[in-house]
């Protein structure tokens, strides 16, 4: 297992490398220059070629590219070519509303959409079942920013339960982080929770279904409670593996929730560098979502082994 | 305290499939003495396994159910049973064995645990002690190095071992009746030997009854003291062991006999035994209510009153009993 798992880190390797690869010459490539932005609207030609040289970006790109991975071999992601700020400290500094986010929505969606799914596979057929199908269809299809709105009205607005936008972060205090927390966190996750939903009601039905559940049953074992708490051990490794692809999803979807709500995050910070082409900071976060999606897929690969025994790494 | 542990009268079960509804089981009556190891035979579909359902009451509800008919076990009827009790029942005084010994073991749970959950829950002892409890049973089954054994997963075992666990499993509760489906047909030929000796040898030590599902006759002959032979969801015949073989009354049973695979074509590559199927015709659909025999599609000695009549079962003496009208015909006529 140590060895498999320290195989899998070198592996990212590669990955990572193709990643900066793509992110920097796709970056380069698209229409839109820093310089120009920085220069300003009216700038003449001469104005903007100086700012391009101040910022290296005359040199040629392949060299570019080297020096950036050169620093990137020493920890140094660069320097943001609007604030003069260190990238490695812009996203620092923007980094735990996002982990806060990215967690409690994933709490939320499996803490509620593992439950729902069993009970409708238990009642499978049956109203709640339909109730519940129907629901996570509604969810699936409804882009989480069009919920947000909904919910912001509702619940900041009209009710004035929980507040309109911002965050607070966890060291001021436990409530004012999670009251900041609930309604992206649902608005985000909603998509998230009828995916996983459906796919724990698929595979309880399917587990249900197998020889090993009516042993159970000849055993007398099934309070139901019991079945299904058996069952879903059963079950876990398709809802582990969409758990594991709805975090890439969340990744995405955060951009646009921390907009909406106004959340001093990674989202917003990649929304603003791009718009501004701030290369540096760019390529930095891109990194590190990629980094954070290889971590969870070998997050996820790991526990396959400890869900079900004839998983052997 | 009467001479039979399980008596089952004119059980009827039912499904509800697109086709209508499926007589299963269509009036089926046997008893089983305590202690005593009874055959069901009959060919693929006839019934044996919803039979052996419907006694645990294990009919899937959505589709089936038990529309007629009585279960006493221990006297006590089980067709009206609360669910509650049925699962006290269950796995404690009366246990199943499955075919598949492949896919009957929960494959995410080890073996101990699958073994003592059962004790846990019906002798209400500690899980510690339980595990105590399975051990006991997998060397009582004979698995070398049972303790080590017991926290390995189905899959690490052979299929003949796996069997070995279930049969474990389902007597770790001292069950009065053990209903074993088919629990070699899955397995090679000289690992299905061993796995019917170790039951009989259980057998006599904990004294519980055995009803033994099957579709191979050889097994009967080997292990069984009497056979109900299934056809369509009826009974068609029932006898003692021998009195079967030397003097089977029923066409269909003399069919089977013929059938008996030969001891050059016993088995096949993959070490089973072929499928009884060798009568000629096929089983009739059992959507239909069968006014007559439902045999007679298929029997050389079938007369106009067979397909119009159902015959009657018959008592011939000696506790033999055969649903037959042309009993004398079949006597007369060489095997
Ligand atoms: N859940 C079900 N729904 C509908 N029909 C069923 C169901 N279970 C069994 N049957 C039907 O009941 C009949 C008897 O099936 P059963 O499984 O008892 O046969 P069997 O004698 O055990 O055969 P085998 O030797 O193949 O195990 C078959 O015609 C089968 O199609
Ligand atoms: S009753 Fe008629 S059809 Fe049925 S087995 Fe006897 S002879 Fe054949
Ligand atoms: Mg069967």
């Amino acid at each position: 297992m140590t060895a498999y798992i320290v195989r899998r880190l070198f592996a990212t390797l590669p990955v990572m490398a193709v990643v900066a690869l793509f992110v920097f010459f796709l970056l380069r490539f698209a229409p839109g220059d820093p310089a120009a932005i920085i220069a300003g609207e009216d700038a003449t030609a001469e104005a903007i070629a100086a700012v391009r040289g101040k910022l290296g970006l005359d040199r040629p790109m392949v060299e570019q590219f080297f020096v950036w991975i050169l620093q990137l071999a020493q920890g140094d992601m660069g320097v943001s070519i609007f604030s003069n700020l260190a990238v490695t400290r812009l996203i620092s500094q923007r980094l735990e509303p996002t982990v806060a986010l990215t967690l409690s929505t994933l709490f939320v969606a499996v803490a509620l959409a593992i439950p729902v799914g069993v009970v409708a596979a238990w009642k499978a057929r049956k109203l709640v079942d339909r109730l519940v199908m129907g629901f996570a269809v509604l969810g699936f299809a409804m882009p989480g920013f069009v919920l947000a709105y909904i919910l912001i009205y509702f619940f900041a607005v009209q009710w004035q339960l929980l507040p309109v936008q911002g965050y607070r972060p966890i060291g001021e205090g436990l409530w004012p982080f999670v009251e900041c927390l609930i309604l992206p966190s649902v608005a985000l996750g909603v998509t998230y929770m009828a995916l996983i939903a459906r796919i724990t009601r698929a595979s309880m039905l399917e587990v249900l279904a197998q020889d090993y559940i009516r042993t159970a049953n000849a055993k007398g074992l099934a309070t139901d409670r019991v079945l299904l708490l058996l069952a879903l051990k059963n079950a876990a490794v398709p809802i582990i593996t969409v758990i594991g692809i709805g975090i890439a999803l969340l990744i995405s979807g955060v951009v646009i929730t921390e907009t909406v709500f106004n959340i001093p995050g990674l989202g917003r910070l990649t929304v603003v560098a791009v718009l501004k082409r701030d290369y540096p900071v760019v390529q930095g976060l891109i990194l590190v979502f990629a980094a954070a999606k290889v971590l969870v897929n070998l997050i996820i690969d790991i526990s396959y082994a400890f869900l079900d025994p004839r998983i052997r790494y | 305290m009467s001479a039979n542990i399980l008596e089952v009268r004119d059980l009827q079960t039912q499904f509800n499939t697109l086709d209508g509804v499926v007589r299963a089981v269509d009036g089926v009556s046997f008893d089983l003495a305590r202690g005593e190891t009874l055959g069901i035979v009959g060919e693929s579909g006839c019934g044996k396994s919803v039979t052996a359902l419907s006694i645990l009451r294990l009919i899937p509800p959505e589709t089936g159910r038990i529309a007629a008919g009585s279960i006493k076990f221990e006297g006590e009827e089980l067709t009206t049973l609360g669910e509650e009790e049925m699962k006290r029942l269950r796995g404690h005084r009366i246990s199943m064995i499955f075919q598949e010994p492949m896919t009957s073991l929960n494959p995410v749970l080890t073996v101990g645990t699958q073994i003592a959950e059962n004790v846990v829950r019906h002798m209400g002892v500690p899980w510690r002690a339980a595990r105590e409890r399975a051990c006991e049973m997998l060397d009582l089954v004979r698995i070398a190095d049972a303790r080590r054994r017991l926290d390995e997963y189905p899959h690490q075992l052979s299929g003949g071992m796996r069997q070995r666990v279930m049969i474990a499993m389902a007597l770790s509760c001292d069950p009065q009746v053990l209903i074993a489906d088919e629990p070699t047909t899955a397995l090679d030929v000289t690992i299905q030997a061993q796995i019917l000796q170790l039951m009989l040898e259980l057998k006599e030590k904990t004294g519980t009854a055995i009803v033994l599902i099957t579709h191979d006759l050889g097994v009967v002959a080997e292990t069984t003291e009497r056979v109900v032979v299934m056809y369509a969801g009826r009974k068609v015949e029932e006898a003692p062991v021998e009195a079967l073989f030397t003097e089977p009354l029923h066409p269909y049973t003399r069919g089977l006999m013929r059938a008996i695979p030969r001891l050059d074509i016993e088995a096949d590559a993959a070490g089973t035994r072929p499928r009884l199927q060798e009568i000629p015709g096929l089983v009739p659909r059992l959507t239909q209510p069968i006014p007559g025999c439902a045999f007679a599609p298929r029997c050389g000695f079938a007369t106009g009153r067979c397909a119009v009549e159902s015959p009657p079962l018959l008592d011939v003496g000696a506790g033999h009993t055969v649903a037959c009208w042309e009993v004398d015909r079949v006597r007369a006529s060489a095997l």
